[in-house]
């Protein structure tokens, strides 16, 4: 006796699946207030699932939005699905194996990553690092800090439909990943940050490509901002849109370029200096729109002052060691340390708790872009569904660092 | 109070939470506007909220930790009436240590699928491989809970108070 199984290929053929929690109903009753508010429609209303595998939502998030024809009235970031439980790999491993899980946390910048930690530990070391490593740690972190940025300006345009800027950025933040794959021997995950200093000193070829690149860094920079700066479609799509003031910026614990946008001078290297940045002169650019452009254009402003300090750094770099005496088995005494920096995202900080044993006892990450993801729940309603990408483009989420 | 370094540490109990946030968020002296971090902890006898916050009129952290929470049930009041932001963070605090924030509207895990069980960072939960602290007595099923009485590994305690 034979079956006659129908072709899944025939469009008449409805396959039935069960429901599944990645549904964007899910199968099961509402937990929460807010979730039961959510999930009940209107009339007119309906709910579409964007990823978890969507090309703009900038790695693996899934947004449930709630659309009433053409406009959102809500939505429902789902996060986790690039959860790999970092902090809890950090509590099992000894303090120099946990600083190398941080490094694909948020993947675009990676030795803030490792900086953060590798403060807090020295911290809880009661250690100082040599200046001469300070300095490298400021110039190799405000160098990613510009490919960072450059490649956010691809993005965005990216999100809204040009294709062009990406090309560009990838250009300048090649040029800068191979100048510090010189420096690191790595071009992504550099794990360059060591407990008491760096892991090597500056070498020819990082210094030789360093020195080709500052000479046009502005230039190019300048060049690459006139794609989109005063490009019609770009700046009617994102002037005027997503809109945070002052207080909404505080209250939602914005940090990094967006609440700067927003007019809020809030900056860690200013209001909670690390390292040598009292030494350092440079301006903290801000913006009172807080809208889309201005988060972008702080952003290109943000290039030229890292140019800045990149130039005093080389002019002021001191001779000595890079790293200090530290032992092999790190056990500090029992207690606790909150190390935050200034990432390219906002502020990201580490808390670690030691125990007196060689491996943290408590090993917290506070991930900026976790926290500025949260804007978009409320910047969407209202706002028209192809707006999505453009609000979130322009908070520049990186999902490494959000699901940790 | 204690002061190391560049941060200072109050320490606290959790029906004061809420006072204690509104003052040093409202009270001109102190302008606590910039909420950096919110963190749990589990000391392995008890349970703790960690506030890490910053005020221009201070360069110095202010670390805020609410101490001594049950370990079977912990519960702290949410600071979203103050930080809007706090939401996901206790969430995540929620989804990690199983630490319920009173008043926090969306509190549903963040990371974790919603039919999941256990709390990861608790110290009475093990990863697969920790041998490296236990040889032998490290493998254990992932999603199992186990009452700290039971499991023959000791559960790791914090010394740092």
């Amino acid at each position: 006796m034979t079956t006659q199984i129908p072709s899944l290929d025939d469009p008449r053929v409805l396959v039935q699946t069960p429901a599944t929690i990645y549904d964007a109903i899910p199968p099961y009753a509402p937990r929460t207030e807010r979730e039961a508010e959510f999930y009940t429609l209107r009339d007119g209303e309906m709910l579409v699932n964007m990823g978890p595998q969507h090309p703009s939502t900038h790695g693996v998030l899934r947004l449930v939005l709630k659309i009433e024809g053409e406009r959102v009235s809500d939505l429902d970031p789902v996060l986790g699905y690039l959860h790999r439980g970092i902090e809890k790999l950090g509590e099992n491993a000894d303090y120099h194996h946990a600083i190398c899980y941080t490094d694909p946390l948020e993947y675009i910048s990676s030795l803030f990553n490792e900086l953060a930690p590798v403060m807090a530990f020295e911290q809880l070391l009661d250690l100082r690092v040599p200046r001469r490593a300070e300095y490298i740690r400021v110039l190799s972190c405000e160098l990613l800090r510009i490919a960072s940025h450059a490649l956010f300006m691809g993005w965005m345009a990216l999100d809204l439909g040009g294709l062009t800027p990406i090309l560009y950025g990838f250009i300048e933040r090649d040029e800068i990943v191979e100048m510090l794959a010189a420096l690191t021997g790595q071009r992504m995950l550099f794990n360059y940050m060591r407990i008491g200093g760096v892991n090597g000193d500056l070498n020819h070829e990082f210094l030789s490509r360093l020195g080709d690149w500052m000479s046009r860094a502005l230039r190019e920079i300048e060049a690459n901002t006139t794609l989109l700066n005063e490009n019609e479609i770009f700046v009617k799509r994102t002037r005027g849109l997503g809109v945070i003031d002052r207080r909404m910026a505080l209250g939602l614990g914005l940090t990094g370029p967006n609440v700067r946008a927003s007019g809020i001078p809030y900056d860690v290297r200013r209001a909670h200096p690390y390292g040598v940045y009292p030494e350092l002169e440079f301006d903290i650019p801000t913006r009172d729109e807080g809208d889309s452009y201005a988060r972008y254009m702080l952003r290109v402003d943000e290039i030229k002052q890292s140019i800045r300090i990149i130039d005093q750094v080389l002019h002021r770099m001191p001779d000595g060691p890079v790293m200090a005496k530290v032992p092999r088995r790190i056990t500090p005494r029992p207690g606790r340390a909150w190390a935050a920096i200034e990432s390219p995202r906002g502020q990201y900080g580490c808390y670690a708790i030691s125990d007196g044993t060689d491996q943290p006892y408590r090993f917290r990450i506070h991930d900026p872009s976790f926290v500025n993801l949260q804007a978009v729940v409320p910047l969407m309603p209202g706002n028209l569904l192809a707006d999505t990408m453009a609000v979130m483009a322009s908070l520049d989420p990186v999902m490494g660092g959000i699901d940790k | 109070m204690r002061q190391r370094h560049d941060q200072t540490e109050i320490r606290i109990a959790a029906g004061s939470t809420v006072d204690v946030l509104r003052t040093l968020h409202d009270d001109p002296a102190f302008r606590f506007e910039v909420l950096a971090d919110v963190a749990g902890v589990d000391t392995g006898d008890s349970m703790q909220v960690v506030y890490h916050l910053w005020s221009e009129t201070t360069p110095d952290w202010l670390r805020v930790i609410v101490v001594d929470l049950a370990r079977d049930d912990p519960r702290v009041p949410s600071a979203t009436f103050l930080w809007k932001g706090a939401e996901w963070m206790e969430r995540e605090a929620y989804d990690m240590f199983g630490i319920v924030f009173e008043g926090n509207r969306d509190l549903r895990r963040i990371y974790m699928p919603p039919d999941y069980t256990s709390f990861p960072l608790r110290k009475d939960f093990f990863i697969a491989d920790d041998s490296a602290r236990s040889p032998g007595q490290g493998v254990r099923h992932m999603e199992q809970v186990h009452a700290p009485a039971e499991s023959s590994a000791p559960i790791r305690r914090s010394r740092a108070r």
